[in-house]
């Protein structure tokens, strides 16, 4: 079976999405002056003395300020704000789409250069589970979430560039309110998904000596032969422990941007909200690769994640001493075939046993 | 000004509703937010968050011309009626007092014509339950109940407690409605209000009220506040200040115990200990007279007895003072020179120089500071008392009050026979009325009433003790805010007592509540004054007509008209709408306003007819904004809103009169010289004016008051016409009916009360000269002993009332803080009106008390923390603590709009349903203390003492 | 073409808070939606200062810049406008705002906060009817000719709004007034600098 048409289709699109949004921020580079908050409110309140005016530029309050909205807990002017949309629309915003655009070129080159990575020795036919169905069913709800949340996130913070003037208000006003909906109400599930799968998969991935190998040869690519890889490689294990920290950052930002309800400080959210984008703008960059090497990049891994098994070969060649580990459990293609006719595969292989 | 500061907030606090009221108040419409409440804060509080906005119509706009009815500066409002609905507000840009101008309250009286937390239908409560009744039952059971009293305790046991809400014309009918069911027991706010400035001022040069506008303001050179907050209680005015302010430089000066919005503005505050004004008075004559900076022309030739105030200043050196009032003598030199360096300047003051026991001295001490520095009688000059609600002044003027008929005429007989006669009624007759029974004040009819600040006493009381001849057995709380009195528990327990409480008002106000009763209580629903019409007093004197903008909500209807119900069903109809037109059940306004212009010659009603009134209104725009003068159009050259006294009837054209006491106009255009109220002489000395009178006046000095003997002398008796010869012979320029007297003494340029002097000397006080009196809850006792307050006196207005016992107890061990109460601009009075308008309530959703941080720190309290705030009498409040440098470290201050919470207990469950406020809390006045000034029973609210403890 | 401003003279602003309820009068926004506030500075302080903010339309207006939907647009008269019907509630424009202005009617869970709301300098909004733009907006008093309700009630005047050139004439008069004993306060210009909340169709 084969899964590479589609994803080739995918990788496709969202390079075609990333020159459309690197013409739309150019568009936005051009309109986006430099604001001037000071000088509105200059203008707005004017006759305070310059002591007042001081203070009230600083954004502090002292002991002494009221406000006459009951619930208010915003000073006379949010000096923060304008610092906010300055990084967000100056650094944020332009250089995310670098970052994903540079990815999609970058992997793009590599594929042009290297191409795929096929299997040196031919399949012996032989499989190995490598994958229990809740190992899958995780991965692929994560990743589907994954996507979603990034192409709404995307959709957040470039949509607008492209599809409004593109649709039209009316179906950019439900594309846009349903991205908003999605992102918030999946944020939380995807949040909890993750975790799960960070703990499932901790131990496959703590970092062990060959892994320092792995990195010095480039997982491969120098040098000939093939590099030392347990059950997870060192590319695997960075890509592991990236979603481990920032990816719980990108969590517990989003929680504090989808929870306004625990009353944090507008510049509390402001803070949040830049963690968010840069830190998920940089995971979906390295998600990128990700599924370049699961997919398009290396003949045999979206096997793993399809059908939980592996070919022998590819174990070997990729991930030798897991490999060496359970090569005894290796099953016959065409015995598998008929079983899975019958019935699902075991769900508790000697990959997930202790020891 | 709020509460909450930004530091302590979280959003999910600070909000007067809380979400269970909120979820158990809209029952199942919000049922979604409810599911998701956990989670969420929605900030939708407002329990009728469904009842959507105005309907935006097409039909044509009906635009009506109305005045505000929040407070006394009057401003004009134009309201578009559409179907019958008030759909816009418009600023009236043309109105010569506010330009379009509003504060919180006056830009959301649109609401008035949308709120639904009104009294809905009569009510009565029958076995803790709130019954509906139809208007016919209602006043079949309560005339019932009225006659039963009436036969049983005598006409006195019923009190008739009025409103300053109320119009002109329904003030005046009123009095007249209590005066024909036999009793002088009726009064209204003004008793709580300017009751001490009235009887001050009125005994110092002759009328109790604000001398000029608050357009002539803008002339003033300075202008000194005490015990007053225009920024809060008249913000509107502050339009006229800051101009003065920003025109010619003017020193504003805010003199008061709290640092309020009003000392923001000031080129100089200073921070006095509450009840020390006279001292603070004398305080800056002294600085004054050393320095020889009186008007020294201007005292003697209109001012009596300024040598005997020049020896009681003279004990008040500047180390007295500071010990006294707590200013150092810098300060007081600084705040004398300001005032006479700049003049004219005037003084304004409030409830923050009334609501003493010694509020008589007081009023009269800043009416002698001003006489000193020659200040009264000039534009930009003046006494300017700035009157609480929209109608105090009017319903003042009309008698409203147990001490007086309409008109300040007093309950002597002659005022009687006067009144019988404009009322067309037979004064035996109405003599039947009242009992006729001897008590200690003499009888009921001649003796002052029991005033609205003591019928918690009057029901208390032991009856021997009483001048008349029972308790009070019912009460009428005819648009009354029960929270504004002092003595919270004493009144809960005086309600108890009572046989009947009945309550008249568009709201069901905190009377309905408070009272721990399970029946007894009747609730009857008034219509506000957009759902009538008739003419309102402004603070300057001023007579404005207001149109009716909707047709009265719900089963409400106007006062008039549940008066001429009662009159009916009390028999006494006839007599009372004699010669008044009444429609259906409803008294014809016009006609009671030509009534009274028929009777109240001594303070000139008698000019302003509705006509005049109606053309002023539709003309506007006519009106300078400077000197509210007509430039031109139907009513050029009057004065706008004819201030009284607009003298003679309203065929003699007489302009109103802008500036009392001005000499330097004459009286046809409204010039005046100080009243001849007090006699010619005192102690052998003239008191008449010497060498001065007003302008072309054919008096080159003073002269008495005018009598049709004096016309005679002089010569001008053939001036009047054969029938006012008639009706004037052996009248005075009061009695006579047809204002004949005053025709021909204005048109030789005559004041027709006399040209006299102001007096510094009020023989007929208790202190005739004012005397710096300790509070009967003073902080200060070491100041008890030379400063002393009065003996208790047996008997005043119909009740003993108590000074030295009370003064006497040492009370500051226990409660060793000063109290002040004072109020907000979003609400106003007891607060139940602007309580039940969510546009208000939600900028004031929490009671509070102000807490100076070092006193905060001693206390060990928190900004938001609740604390209890227990009065001296043991009445205790649950409220938030503000922290704030406002007050100084010995004072606390309470807003007191405030009312449901009683003593920590919400009251939110006794109100009729759907009626409640949206915003609750406790009432200041729950703490406040006993203390009623001297003269008129004026109650303390600004200086009693208290103690705070942190509530769990 | 004018450009709609406000401005408030903070040495007139009472903190009387007219203009918070003269704006629920125009627009008749919910319980907890306050597009006008007053806040006091050095409260109880001899230097308290009181000021009335809203939206002050920015020529530049950061909720613009950041909006995810692009739901605001600048009128002809420089009033900044939103539309309702593309707000998803996101609370950026809150975070950008100088002043504070974007409010949410809710703030709920996942970011449920309901449509923004703010000072619309009382032109309403995008809508297809009368009916619908009130009830979405509230008023629309510049297509009447008129100015907001907030500055034409202000009970001192303190608060301005019109032309940013005409207030700003205003404002420059009354500071020449200040400094001057009774100085500018003759002939016309008295007229001119008194009448604040001068009326917007008058100016043509």
């Amino acid at each position: 079976m084969t899964v590479s048409t589609p994803w080739r289709l995918v990788v496709r699109r969202l390079s075609l999405i990333a020159v459309l949004l690197m013409a739309g921020l150019l568009l936005s580079q051009l309109t986006v002056a430099q604001s001037d908050p000071d000088k509105e409110a200059g203008f707005a309140v004017p006759a305070v003395d310059a002591d007042i005016w001081r203070q009230v530029r600083s954004g502090d309050t002292g002991p002494n300020y009221r406000d006459s909205r009951a619930d208010s807990n915003y000073n006379l002017v949010n000096a923060s704000g304008e610092t906010w949309r300055q990084w967000r629309n100056q650094w944020v915003s332009p250089y995310g789409l670098i970052v994903l655009g540079g990815m999609l070129a970058m992997i793009a080159i590599f594929y042009v250069i290297f191409g795929r990575k096929a299997l040196d020795e031919p399949r012996t036919g032989r499989k190995l589970l490598r994958w229990t169905v809740l190992d899958r069913s995780l991965h692929w709800s994560v990743a589907t979430l994954f996507l979603v949340l990034a192409v709404t996130g995307l959709n957040l913070l470039y949509g607008k560039f492209v599809f409004k003037p593109l649709f039209g208000d009316a179906l950019w006003a439900s594309m846009i309110s349903g991205s908003k909906l999605l992102h918030n109400y999946l944020g939380p599930i995807f949040s909890i998904l993750l975790i799960i799968v960070l703990a499932k998969f901790l131990k496959h991935n703590l970092p062990k000596k060959h892994d320092w190998e792995w990195f010095k040869k480039g997982g491969g690519l120098i040098g000939k032969g093939h590099v030392d890889a347990g059950f997870a490689n060192g590319g695997e294990k960075v890509w592991y422990w990236l979603l481990a920290s920032v990816g719980l950052l990108v969590i517990a930002s989003g929680f504090v941007l989808d929870f306004p309800n625990y009353g944090q400080a507008r510049d509390t959210m402001q803070w949040a909200n830049l963690l968010h984008a840069v830190a998920a703008l940089g995971l979906t960059a390295v998600a990128f690769g990700h599924i370049y090497i699961g997919t398009l990049g290396t003949e045999g891994s979206i096997e793993g994640m399809s059908t939980g098994y592996v070919d022998e070969t590819w174990a070997k060649e990729h991930h030798n001493l897991w490999y060496e580990e359970v090569k005894d459990s290796a099953r016959d293609e065409t015995e598998l075939a008929s079983e899975n006719v019958q019935r699902h595969p075991p769900d508790n292989p000697a990959t997930d046993r202790p020891g | 000004m709020r509460l909450t500061r930004k530091s302590d907030m979280s959003s999910a606090t600070g909000l007067g509703i809380s979400r269970r009221q909120f979820l158990k108040r809209s029952g199942a419409a919000t049922g979604g937010v409810a599911a998701v409440g956990f989670m969420g804060n929605t900030m939708m509080q407002r329990a009728d968050a469904d009842d959507g906005k105005t309907p935006v119509l097409d039909a044509p706009v009906e635009t009506k011309r109305t005045v505000c009815s929040h407070c006394s500066v009057g401003c004009g409002v134009y309201a578009d009626v559409q179907e019958g609905v008030w759909t816009r507000q418009e600023p009236a840009f043309d109105h010569p007092f506010n330009r379009g101008a509003h504060c919180a309250k006056g830009a959301s009286l649109r609401y008035h014509g949308h709120s639904n937390r009104r009294l809905k239908y009569p009510m009565k409560l029958v076995g803790g339950e709130w019954q509906r009744l139809s208007w016919d039952e209602a006043i079949e059971e309560i005339g019932d109940k009225v006659r039963e009293l009436t036969d049983q305790h005598g006409p006195d046991s019923i009190y008739w407690l009025g409103s300053a809400k109320f119009n002109n014309e329904q003030a005046y009918l009123m009095r007249k409605f209590a005066a024909l069911a036999g009793t002088n027991n009726t009064d209204h706010q003004a008793r709580i209000c300017h009751s001490t400035t009235v009887a001050g001022v009125a005994n110092t040069w002759g009328y109790g009220a604000m001398t000029n506008s608050l357009n002539d303001l803008q002339n003033s050179r300075s202008i000194m506040f005490i015990g007053s907050n225009p920024s809060e209680a008249h913000p509107v005015a502050m339009q006229h200040i800051l101009l003065a302010k920003e025109k010619s430089q003017c020193n504003i000066i805010v003199v008061d115990p709290r640092f309020t919005r009003t000392a923001a503005k000031a080129d100089s505050y200073v921070r006095i200990r509450p009840g020390s004004d006279v001292a603070f008075i004398w305080g800056l004559l002294w600085h004054i007279f050393e320095n020889g900076w009186e008007d020294q022309e201007y005292i003697d030739q209109r001012v009596y007895a300024m040598d005997d105030v020049r020896e009681e200043v003279s004990n008040f050196p500047p180390d007295v003072i500071e010990n006294i009032t707590g200013v150092p003598e810098d300060l007081m030199y600084d705040t004398a020179k300001r005032l006479a360096d700049n003049r004219p300047g005037c003084v304004v003051w409030c409830m923050g120089g009334t609501q003493h026991t010694t509020g008589n001295n007081n009023t009269r001490a800043y009416c002698i500071l001003e006489l000193a520095l020659g200040n009264i009688g000039k534009s930009g000059g003046g006494a300017n008392i700035f009157r609480g609600h929209d109608n105090v002044q009017g319903a003042t003027d009309l008698g409203l009050m147990s001490h007086s008929l309409p008109g300040y005429y007093g309950l002597a007989e002659g005022a009687w026979q006067h009144w019988a006669s404009v009322w067309d009624l037979d004064y035996e007759w109405l003599e039947s009325r009242f009992d006729q029974t001897e008590y200690a004040d003499g009888k009921p009819m001649h003796s002052n009433g029991i005033t609205v600040s003591r019928w918690v006493d009057g029901v208390l009381e032991q009856e021997e003790d009483i001048s008349q001849r029972t308790q009070l057995k019912a009460m009428f709380y005819w648009g009354h805010a029960v929270n504004s009195q002092t003595r919270g528990p004493e009144m809960q327990k005086a309600m108890q007592q009572l046989d009947m409480m009945v309550v008249v008002d568009p709201y069901p106000t905190v009377a309905s509540v408070m009272h721990g009763r399970t029946d007894g209580v009747y609730l009857l629903p008034a219509a506000t004054q957009f759902e009538t019409y008739g003419s309102v007093t402004a603070t300057n004197r001023a007579l404005q007509w207001r149109d009716r903008v909707i047709e009265p909500m719900f089963e409400s209807k106007p006062d008039h008209e549940i008066m001429y119900l009662l009159a009916q069903k009390l028999g006494f109809a006839n007599e009372l709408c004699k010669n008044i037109e009444v429609n259906g059940t409803e008294p014809l306004i016009e006609d009671i306003t030509r009534e009274f212009n028929r009777g109240m010659w001594t303070v000139g009603y008698t000019g302003q007819s509705p006509e005049r009134l109606k053309t002023h209104q539709q003309n506007w725009h006519t009106f300078s904004f400077e000197t509210t003068q007509a430039q031109g159009g139907p009513a050029d050259g009057d004065y706008y809103g004819m201030p009284w006294p607009c003298w003679g009837n309203p065929e003699m054209g007489h302009p109103g009169t802008p500036i009392l006491y001005d000499t330097s106009k004459p009286v046809s255009e409204g010039g005046l010289t100080f009243r001849a109220r007090f006699g010619v002489e005192h102690d052998g000395t003239d008191i008449l004016a010497d060498g001065s009178y007003s302008r072309n006046s054919e008096l080159d000095d003073g002269y008495p008051e005018f009598t049709a003997d004096m016309l005679k002398d002089l010569g001008w008796w053939d001036d009047l016409t054969d029938e006012e010869k008639q009706a004037a012979d052996g009248r005075n320029w009061k009695t006579d009916l047809s204002g004949g007297i005053q025709r021909v003494v204005i048109a030789h340029e005559c004041a027709p009360f006399g040209n006299a002097k102001a007096r510094c000397n009020v023989w007929t006080f208790p202190d005739p000269i004012p005397k710096h009196r300790e509070p009967l809850y003073t902080s200060r006792r070491d100041l008890v002993e030379n400063y002393p307050t009065w003996d208790d006196v047996s008997s005043h207005y119909r009740l003993p009332t108590l000074y030295r016992s009370i003064q006497e107890k040492d009370m500051t061990g226990d409660y060793p803080i000063i109290l002040t109460s004072g109020r907000l601009v979003e609400y106003e009075g007891g607060g139940e009106e602007t309580r039940s308008m969510s546009w208000l309530a939600e900028l004031q959703q929490e009671m509070f008390v102000e807490i100076n941080p070092a006193l905060a720190n001693d206390l060990v309290i928190q900004e938001g923390d609740m604390v209890w705030v227990e009065g001296a009498e043991g009445g205790r409040v649950r409220v938030k603590a503000m922290v704030t440098p406002r007050v100084a470290r010995e004072v606390v201050f309470m807003p007191f709009h405030f009312g449901g919470i009683f003593q920590g207990e919400n009251l939110e469950s006794l109100y009729p349903e759907g009626a409640a406020p949206y915003v609750l809390g406790e009432a200041a006045n729950t703490a406040t203390t006993y203390g009623y000034d001297s003269v008129t029973q004026m109650q303390e609210t600004k200086c009693t003492l208290c103690r705070i403890e942190k509530a769990s | 073409m004018a450009q709609m401003k406000f401005m408030c003279d903070a040495e007139r602003c009472i903190e009387c808070n007219g203009c918070v309820t003269a704006c629920k009068n125009a627009n008749e926004v919910e319980w907890g939606v306050q597009r006008r506030r007053v806040v006091t500075l050095n409260d109880g302080e001899s230097d308290e200062v009181s000021i009335s903010v809203a939206c002050m339309h920015c020529d530049d207006a950061p909720c613009m810049a950041v909006c995810p939907t692009d739901c605001f647009y600048k009128t002809d008269d420089g009033i900044v406008l939103h539309d309702k019907d593309l707000c998803i509630g996101c609370g950026y424009c809150l975070y950008a705002c100088p002043f504070g202005a974007p409010q949410f009617p809710k703030q709920n869970a996942f970011g449920e906060r309901g449509k923004m709301d703010k000072c619309t300098f009382c032109a309403g909004g995008p809508a297809d009817s009368k009916e619908e733009e009130y009830e979405k907006y509230g008023a629309n008093r510049i297509a009447e000719g008129k100015l907001p309700l907030c500055a034409e009630m202000c009970s001192t005047k303190a608060l301005l709004a019109g032309d940013a050139q005409t207030i700003a004439d205003i404002f420059r008069q009354r500071v020449v007034q200040r400094g001057h004993e009774d100085g500018a306060w003759s002939g016309n210009a008295r007229a001119d600098a008194d009448n604040l909340a001068y009326d917007a169709a008058q100016e043509g």
